[in-house]
């Protein structure tokens, strides 16, 4: 009984999982994933197209300054099956709340990963961080 | 009375006895696999990979902490692919692999919208596939880039090939499970995600089992002798999803990753990582 256990302890220890995330390109290259944001706003535009769902949200900063951020994500078949509905639940004069990652670029651009509509409701919208670039070290 | 009381006992633990056999071999009528007339399990269906989890579609929904998933929802991706070695690249390639990775994996063919082997195509979780079974031969859809697979049955590989993305395949029944030779790809290629490319000696050998009702496990042997040391394994499970239906995806809509890679390229010192040393 003691030798199985081993032999399956074995076994599972020798499975290495791969944690490549897939998607249509590499999270990465284009977004740091170390550059959390929370943005509140209102909804000016939503682009519903492939490979990837865009919005554009008004974010006000703290000096009433006004700037409108782009917001990627999954495209429009992952997101039905993810439960949004094009013109419903993303409009435009919606207010929003979105956590997601930066670009690396600096501009007002970031992969949307959460999304919390005007009711509360939640839902990703994007894949989670790291997607599609791989691990640091070839595995 | 108490002469009653025996057969009572006897008649109750017989109906609990017969009631449980019932119930299981009702459960293992529903998880049966289903078989076409030919006495052939029935691959026939809509599947999800790279998830274990039976029911409905599988996808993830936010948990306590904002961008993670829920514990309940988190399986679905990290269990994608599992192998139980490291990838056997040669020295050369292996250093190539490790360059894509220190550029995050920007020269992706799939970033390009460019599709890739079954390993690749089966193991991605948010795209179902779908298997269309006749005796003949075995069609498989799949969502991801809007592609398709045509596998004939004991048929031979046509003599003309011309070097493609997704490779010509054959198929064969071997007792219960699909086997299938899939030969004759382009060196254009990742056959896994994470930089697994591949040169157009790749020969994968597919092994689909139907396990249950609800899973297929699919095991595809990857070989290609100008970029690995040694054949090499990859495995996901299938699993059923009544209910969904393939949607479409045309990736090359409005793909600005391009626009996008062309710029970050210019300023490679914005996203380019350096591995840690794994020798300190």
């Amino acid at each position: 009984m003691a030798k199985s256990l081993f032999k399956i302890a074995g076994f599972i220890l020798l499975l290495a999982v791969a944690r490549n995330i897939d998607a249509h390109h590499s999270f990465g290259a284009e977004f740091d994933g170390n550059k959390t944001v929370t943005l509140k706003g209102v909804i000016t535009k939503v682009e519903w197209a492939n490979p990837h769902c865009h919005f554009y949200m008004d974010v006000k900063d703290p000096a009433g300054k006004t700037t409108n951020w782009k917001f990627e994500g999954f495209p429009p078949n992952v997101l039905a099956r993810t439960g949004f509905k094009k013109d419903v639940t993303l409009k435009v004069g919606d207010s929003l709340t979105v956590f997601g990652w930066r670009a690396r670029d600096g501009s007002a651009l970031a992969h949307a990963r959460e999304v919390t509509l005007a009711d509360g409701k939640r839902l990703f919208f994007g894949p989670p961080a790291g997607t599609g670039e791989g691990n640091p070290v070839l595995k | 009375m108490k002469h009653f009381r025996r057969p009572i006992i006897i008649v109750t633990m017989l109906t609990i006895v017969f009631g449980c056999a019932r119930t299981e071999s009702k459960d293992q009528t529903v998880n049966a696999i289903p078989r076409t007339a030919d006495g052939k399990p029935d691959l026939t269906g809509v599947y999800q990979g790279g998830s274990t989890r039976r029911g409905p579609w599988d996808f993830q929904v936010p948990g306590d902490q904002p961008g993670v998933a829920s514990p309940e929802t988190q399986s679905v991706f990290p269990a994608a692919q599992v192998r139980k070695d490291p990838i056997p690249f040669q020295p050369w390639a292996k250093e190539k692999a490790q360059e894509y990775l220190n550029m995050r994996s920007v020269d992706d063919p799939a970033g390009r919208c460019l599709p890739g082997p079954g390993p690749r195509l089966h193991a991605v979780g948010l795209f179902p596939i779908q298997i269309v079974q006749t005796p003949e031969q075995i069609i498989i859809l799949y969502e991801y880039f809007t592609v398709y697979r045509v596998i004939p049955l004991n048929a031979k590989h046509p003599d003309d090939l011309e070097p493609s993305f997704m490779g010509n395949s054959v198929g064969r029944w071997d007792g219960d499970t699909l086997v299938v030779d899939v030969t004759g790809f382009n060196d254009k290629g990742w056959v896994m995600a994470g930089a697994i490319f591949h040169s157009d000696a790749l020969h994968i050998t597919e092994r689909y089992t139907r396990a249950d009702k609800d899973t297929i496990n699919y095991e595809a042997t990857i070989d290609d002798p100008k970029v690995f040391t040694k054949p090499f394994t990859s495995s996901t499970t299938l699993m059923l999803r009544e209910g969904t239906r393939l949607r479409e995806y045309i990736c090359s809509e409005n793909n600005e990753d391009i626009l996008r890679y062309e710029e970050l390229l210019k300023r490679p010192e914005l996203f380019r990582r350096t591995p840690p040393d794994s020798s300190k």
